[in-house]
């Protein structure tokens, strides 16, 4: 499903990915764990083209990113739900409106994006929330609006860079539940965290970075 | 209501002071340009209800034979130039300037003889009234026997003549930078709304969001910009109708013949919103994933 072979990305001088290669299958659910600025970000952001690598590709199902033009980027896009962590939720629009940003730009009707937001809130219990805008809400309550508008739409691979950064563990513990119940759908998930006890006996793939490189994969 | 429209409407009335102001903006400069096309267009329509009005009067020598000006007139029908003929007897010229002095005939009480002389109107065909074929066909008529004097205007009808290119001239130069102009407002609103909206255009980007997705709200609101100062601009043209030549035409009849076109008025709005989606389209620029 997604795969990086032999992948390095630096910035300026700085190296953020050193020769990486790894594979992730269909459905799995991954963690990619290290220390600040070991690359964990850095390697998201390979798998949906917001960067792209200086040597070597990372393909995503049948994309392969260095090669994608400006009409192929959203696509690939579409198809990966993000938790980005430091949100990006755009304060002068509702929670409603900020969830259903990830449906319109798919051009979903607007009879059923109404259901969708709500479910999708409902998921992360935020149904009464709906009309708040992002600074009236707390970093957890912003945390999983962001979770909401990654998961809504059913992409086939959610990428979370930090989800439980800001939540309590009972709030984090929900949102892992949340997490394991898509990919139980099938959806492939990796998620960046320092959060050691989100993986601690999970029986998952734990994969380990350290200044770019990969320097550990054992299982949680 | 369409997302992008949504999106358009949302923006335009949050940022409304600045919208306001590039509106205001833009309707000054279509008004400036509408006046100077509507300028134009009566320009072009007075010089071409001109040759209706214009002719050459040939005036005849003293006691020159009946035969010989019947001779003179039809070999002035003949000629190519010419659409129609009107001859003045010396008799018909005493006459008609008798009845146009009515009040002040006492003037011409003294007079013994006729000093006025025969004379022969000739109106021209449209397509020769300009001032090199006028002068051409006053050259030829005056080498005819029998003819005095021959005179028309041709110091007005070259005024006229290059007054009509300076102005076309000019109004293209001027139509051509007030356009400019206009895209470029529409260009600066569009830009200022675009940074301030990066943020969210990055966000949409990363979330799957097309091109066209992210262009289309820019588009209609540069649009909506250009089209509401176009109306704007419409009305100060109809107040300026209203107020301005309506007045002037009560004490300068001159003003009673300058028309202001409604095909030409309905095409300022239409003007404005193209002009607004071409500025918003330069702005936006090319989007980069």
């Amino acid at each position: 499903m997604i795969h990086f072979d032999n992948v390095s990305k630096y910035y300026d001088t700085n190296t953020a990915i050193r020769n990486i290669t790894l594979s992730f299958e269909k459905g799995e659910l991954a963690f990619i764990t290290g220390p600040s600025g070991a690359g964990k970000t850095t390697l998201l952001k390979l798998i949906y083209a917001a960067e792209l690598p200086d040597s070597g590709s990372v393909s995503v199902a049948d994309w392969q990113t260095d090669r994608l033009d400006g009409s192929t980027i959203p696509l690939l896009r579409r198809n990966t739900g993000i938790v980005f962590q430091d949100f990006r939720l755009l304060d002068n629009m509702t929670v409603f409106d900020n969830v259903a940003l990830s449906l319109r730009v798919r051009n979903v009707p607007e009879r059923n994006v109404k259901e969708e937001v709500l479910d999708a809130l409902k998921m992360v219990n935020l149904r009464h929330k709906t009309d708040s805008f992002p600074p009236a809400l707390s970093g957890g309550e912003q945390q999983r609006v962001v979770i909401a508008r990654a998961i809504i739409g059913e992409p086939t691979i959610l990428l979370a860079d930090e989800p439980t950064g800001n939540l309590d563990a009972d709030t984090a513990a929900g949102i892992m539940n949340i997490v394991r119940e898509i990919n139980a759908k099938g959806t492939t998930i990796l998620i960046a965290t320092h959060n050691r006890d989100l993986f601690k006996n999970s029986g998952k793939r734990v994969i380990r970075l350290d200044a770019g490189s990969l320097v550990g994969e054992a299982r949680g | 209501m369409p997302y992008a429209m949504k999106v358009a409407l949302r923006s335009l009335w949050r940022e409304r002071w600045i919208n306001l102001l590039s509106i205001l903006t833009i309707a000054m400069g279509l008004l400036v340009l509408t006046l100077i096309v509507l300028f134009m267009y009566n320009l072009n329509l007075f010089t071409k209800r001109l040759p209706e009005r214009f002719s050459v009067v040939a005036y005849l020598k003293e006691g020159i034979s009946e035969q010989d000006t019947q001779e003179i007139i039809a070999s002035l029908k003949k000629h190519r130039s010419v659409e129609k003929v009107t001859y003045t007897s010396k008799a018909e010229a005493l006459r008609e300037l008798k009845a146009s002095m009515k009040s002040a005939d006492y003037i011409l009480e003294g007079l013994n003889e006729n000093p006025l002389p025969a004379s022969i109107e000739i109106r021209l065909k449209r397509e020769v009234v300009g001032p090199e074929s006028v002068k051409s066909f006053v050259s030829d008529i005056r080498k005819i026997p029998g003819m005095e004097d021959i005179q028309y205007g041709e110091k007005f009808l070259v005024s006229l003549h290059s007054l009509k290119t300076g102005v076309q001239t000019a109004g293209l130069i001027i139509t051509v930078i007030m356009a400019a102009g206009i895209i470029f407002i529409c260009y600066s609103t569009v830009k200022i709304l675009f940074y301030r909206r990066r943020e969210e255009i990055e966000t949409l980007k990363l979330l799957g969001a097309t091109k066209r997705f992210i262009r289309l709200p820019f588009l209609v609101e540069g649009g909506v910009i250009g089209a509401a100062g176009g109306g704007i601009s419409l009305i100060f043209i109809l107040a300026f109708y209203a107020i301005v030549v309506m007045q002037l035409t009560a004490t300068a009849p001159l003003f009673g013949a300058v028309v202001f076109p409604q095909r030409i008025l309905a095409c300022v709005p239409g003007a404005g919103f193209f002009l607004g989606i071409a500025g918003a389209f330069i702005a936006i620029g090319r989007i980069k994933f």
